[in-house]
């Protein structure tokens, strides 16, 4: 019937336009399937997305950390706001506490009535407290909580050994200066608290002792009262922003650093003025990023800026790694096994190594997870070998969490000394005076 | 017009008409199909490259950021795993051969089995009273008393990898952060071991060696006093009474009926008690050990205690029972230097004492050490580092928690600070700052009731 109302020739023309329309069709559709599996379609959706949306939905994340980081935020539950306090604004002035001016004699007074609390545990060596700390919630990464404890397994090893005692903290005592600022009250507390502290050792948790042998050299340090791991040129001539470390430092117990420690905290707060304060520092210090204010940029914003009032008594140790960072420690460690010992704390045998960047407890650091955690864990094991040889074992490499023994057990202990002499060393000897 | 219709018309009456289909030549037939086979072979390769471009795994040329992630995730997963494992095979038990060679000609008695193994802790001593005592006066720099206190030295510790249970690696830092705090108020030293010394003695055994060999190289060391690491402290202001232990060796929580009575399994706790740095010390753990071994002698020992023990069901020997055990068939030669203390809770069992933190807060204060402030609550069971515990996870996790912050505010105080709840990891301020901190410090008292 349409045959005769369009003609032959007219239909099969049709027909064929229709067929062409047909394959035309079906290309622009396979072309656009294939655009869309390379380019991609942005909000309309890739391919990838589709199958992660698929396998998310079927598949049950194994790990905490990443199924999160999937999920949006979850909105704030009223109990947390009310924690929150309120930003402070440009022109509210914060204060770590109320103004002590008289710390030095309150202090002297203290240690004179009560002699049994020293601050000198022998002629040289001062009482010191080693201040480390981490969040009281678990780690978001499920193998950071266990990082964190071989690290303060690591730092009761050389405390023991070297008579120094510790202080863990998991407390936000000022919720204002959440972060890497948390340190400042918590330091001035602590100060405050332990008159007999003379130095106060902040250690951050990321850092490891690889030198268990090497003691401080405290005599150098008698006419200081900060120090920190740096270079003077870094820090005054360059103004660089790493020209010093705050992950490791020693702090005298005095009227001097309560007074540093209300210079340096201002930075600090929270919101806008942390903000503002970044700005400042990435403006005035060579090579910082942007990003908000830091307790390390700001101690060297500090210490170029008032120069005069605090430079005379800040010591910028570099002749040993008060701070040593681990990019270019931990390939080392069975070159130094070989060719050092233990007991010199620099290059050749450093005293900390510190993991900057690493970020085991959190979710992802600045360096891939796999070099960090291994390297840490070769780290913790070359300080403690330190630690087993003393016992007469070793691990048995230090990729190795087994250890076997090198010394046979005998019937006469007390007549073999370990290797590094560290069951009974001079700078544990208590003083030998009437008691 | 007229020439082409007419030319296009008889054309057509060429053409493939349907209904001239046998007139159609088969060379044109043979080329459609070809065309047709082209077409879909065409269209089936095409289909596959998309397939692979999209679903396929592997290098995508426009990979997004959710991709990256993914990779990221799954190289995560991957370096966890090898972590966790340890990549090492497990040292051939050299007697297990003993036992399966053997065990169908001959069934292993438990005498037997121990004499074949021969474990021994290391080299016989006997004179170890005398050459500490040698050795004190030649060292006077490193003497056993400090402030007219014996030295104490803590030992506590974990296996070496990472929990099965991310959330017991947590607990254990907060129970090491708990114990770096009383040790310190009290001037004890820590010794925290993550090393098998002794693959023989492995698991609850492995505190054995351990104790040992402290005691060796440290002969300064007065008491070694092993605490389990789901232990903590909840009384921080409680003093040990080492003045009534100077006639005894091994100070240990436990009931004496159920111990000389019952002979119960739980009458003793192996998790929290202390030795004393001597030769009667040396020859208790030399008396201890046999049952230890791991393999035949465990399990033919395991036995003999379930046999002889009050409630203890059948599994391998585990020191706690051998313990019980030994001081009961050998009474008359140790228990005379025992001291069996249960006037303070040198182990608290848990269960019954965290649901009443908030009871003692109200009532009592700091410094008793026994029900009413118990010094140790010990999460006996609840194994937060391994797969499974003998109490449900989240009780066991949440007392935890308590029992941790109960005790942290008894040293949050000496700052002015207190956790919001006991149940919660934040802190308020409980004492304002003030100018002359050390007036408020010299008023402070361990032993002081606390307020929340």
């Amino acid at each position: 019937m349409l045959e005769r109302c369009i003609g032959e020739r007219r239909l099969r023309q049709i027909q064929r336009g229709v067929q062409n329309m047909k394959l035309t069709f079906l290309c622009l559709l396979l072309t656009l399937l294939v655009l869309r599996g390379t380019i991609g379609a942005g909000k309309y959706g890739t391919p990838q997305q589709d199958f992660i949306e698929l396998r998310q939905r079927f598949i049950s994340h194994p790990h905490r950390a990443l199924a999160e980081q999937n999920q949006p935020e979850p909105k704030p539950k009223k109990s947390d706001k009310d924690d929150e306090p309120p930003l402070r604004s440009l022109n509210d002035p914060y204060s770590l506490g109320p103004k002590i001016s008289d710390w030095d004699s309150q202090r002297a007074d203290w240690i004179r009535r009560h002699p049994e609390r020293p601050n000198f545990l022998t002629k040289t060596k001062p009482r010191v407290l080693l201040v480390t700390g981490s969040s009281p919630k678990p780690c978001e990464n499920p193998v950071g909580d266990h990082y964190l404890l071989k690290s303060i397994k690591n730092k009761i090893d050389y405390c023991r050994v070297h008579n120094i005692e510790i202080f863990y903290n998991m407390a936000l005592l000022d919720a204002e200066m959440a972060g890497f600022w948390a340190k400042l009250p918590l330091i001035r507390a602590l100060l405050l608290a332990h008159p007999e502290v003379e130095f106060l050792w902040w250690m951050d948790s990321d850092a490891m002792f690889t030198d268990m042998a090497f003691e401080l050299p405290w005599e150098r340090y008698a006419p200081y009262n900060l120090v920190m791991h740096g270079w003077d040129e870094m820090v005054y001539k360059d103004k660089n922003w790493i020209g010093l470390n705050t992950g490791s430092f020693l702090l005298r117990n005095c009227q001097w650093s309560l007074d540093l420690l209300d210079a340096w905290a201002p930075m600090g707060p929270k919101g806008p003025v942390r903000t503002e304060a970044g700005k400042i520092l990435t403006k005035t210090l060579k090579d910082r990023p942007v990003f908000e204010a830091d307790d390390q940029s700001a101690m060297v914003y500090l210490l170029v800026t008032q120069k005069e009032k605090w430079a005379n008594k800040v010591y910028l140790e570099s002749a040993y790694y008060l701070h040593g960072y681990w990019g270019i420690l931990v390939d080392r460690y069975e070159e130094m096994i070989e060719n050092y010992h233990p007991g010199l704390g620099d290059h050749r045998w450093p005293l900390v190594t510190h993991f900057v960047g690493c970020k085991p407890c959190g979710k992802f650091g600045d360096y891939p997870v796999e070099r960090c955690l291994k390297q840490m864990d070769r780290a913790f094991n070359f300080g403690d070998n330190q630690i087993l040889q003393m016992y007469g074992f070793t691990h048995k490499s230090l990729a190795s969490r087994r250890v076997r023994r090198v010394r046979n057990e005998t019937s006469n202990p007390l007549e073999v000394k370990d290797e590094l002499g560290l069951l009974h060393p001079d700078f544990k000897a208590v003083q030998h005076h009437a008691s | 017009m007229g020439h082409e219709g007419v030319g296009f018309k008889s054309g057509s009456t060429r053409s493939g008409l349907p209904t001239t289909r046998s007139r159609v030549p088969r060379g044109r037939q043979i080329q459609k199909t070809f065309n047709n086979v082209k077409i879909t072979v065409l269209c089936g390769f095409v289909t596959l490259l998309v397939l692979r471009g999209t679903i396929g795994v592997g290098n995508l040329t426009g990979s997004t950021l959710e991709s990256e992630d993914q990779r990221v995730v799954e190289d995560i997963d991957r370096i966890l795993r090898e972590i966790r494992t340890d990549s090492e095979p497990e040292p051939q038990d050299p007697l297990s051969s003993l036992y399966f060679a053997n065990s169908t000609a001959h069934n292993w008695t438990y005498a037997e089995a121990v004499e074949a193994v021969n474990y021994s802790l290391g080299p016989k001593i006997s004179d170890w009273d005398q050459q500490r005592q040698v050795w004190l006066s030649q060292n006077p720099n490193f003497p056993n008393r400090l402030l007219g206190k014996h030295r104490i030295l803590l030992v506590t510790g974990s296996p070496p990898n990472p929990c099965d249970n991310a959330i017991g690696d947590h607990y254990l830092l907060k129970s090491t952060k708990n114990k770096i705090d009383y040790c310190r108020l009290h001037g004890i030293e820590i010794v925290y071991n993550m090393a098998h010394l002794d693959k023989e003695l492995a698991g609850y055994w492995a505190k054995l060696p351990l104790i040992r060999k402290l005691m060796l190289s440290h002969p300064e060391i007065e008491w070694i006093w092993w605490m389990d690491s789901d232990a903590f402290f909840t009384d921080m202001a409680f003093e040990l009474p080492l003045e009534k232990y100077k006639n005894h060796n091994l100070i240990i929580h436990g009931y004496p009926d159920l111990l000389f009575e019952q002979h119960s399994w739980i009458a003793l706790n192996t998790g929290s008690f202390l030795f004393r740095n001597c030769q009667w010390s040396l020859d208790l753990l030399d008396a201890w050990a046999p049952m230890g071994p791991k393999g035949i002698v465990r399990e033919l020992a395991g036995k003999i205690l379930t046999a002889n023990l009050k409630g203890r069901p059948a599994f391998e020997a585990d020191d706690q029972s051998a313990l019980i055990y030994l001081l009961t068939s050998q009474q008359d030669k140790w228990m005379s230097k025992v001291y069996v203390e249960n006037s303070y809770y040198l182990h608290g069992f848990w269960a019954g004492l965290v649901d009443k933190y908030e009871e003692m807060i109200e009532q009592n204060h700091p410094g008793l050490g026994d029900e009413r402030w118990p010094f140790v609550t010990h999460f006996v069971g609840c194994k937060p580092c391994g797969s499974y515990g003998d109490y449900p996870v989240e009780r066991c996790l949440s007392s935890m928690e308590r029992a941790f912050n109960f005790g942290d505010n008894q040293v949050l105080r000496l700052y002015g600070f207190a956790h919001k709840g006991l149940v919660s990891p934040k802190i308020k301020r409980v004492r304002d700052q003030t100018s002359d901190p050390l007036q408020v410090k010299e008023k402070l008292d361990m032993a002081a009731r606390i307020t929340m």
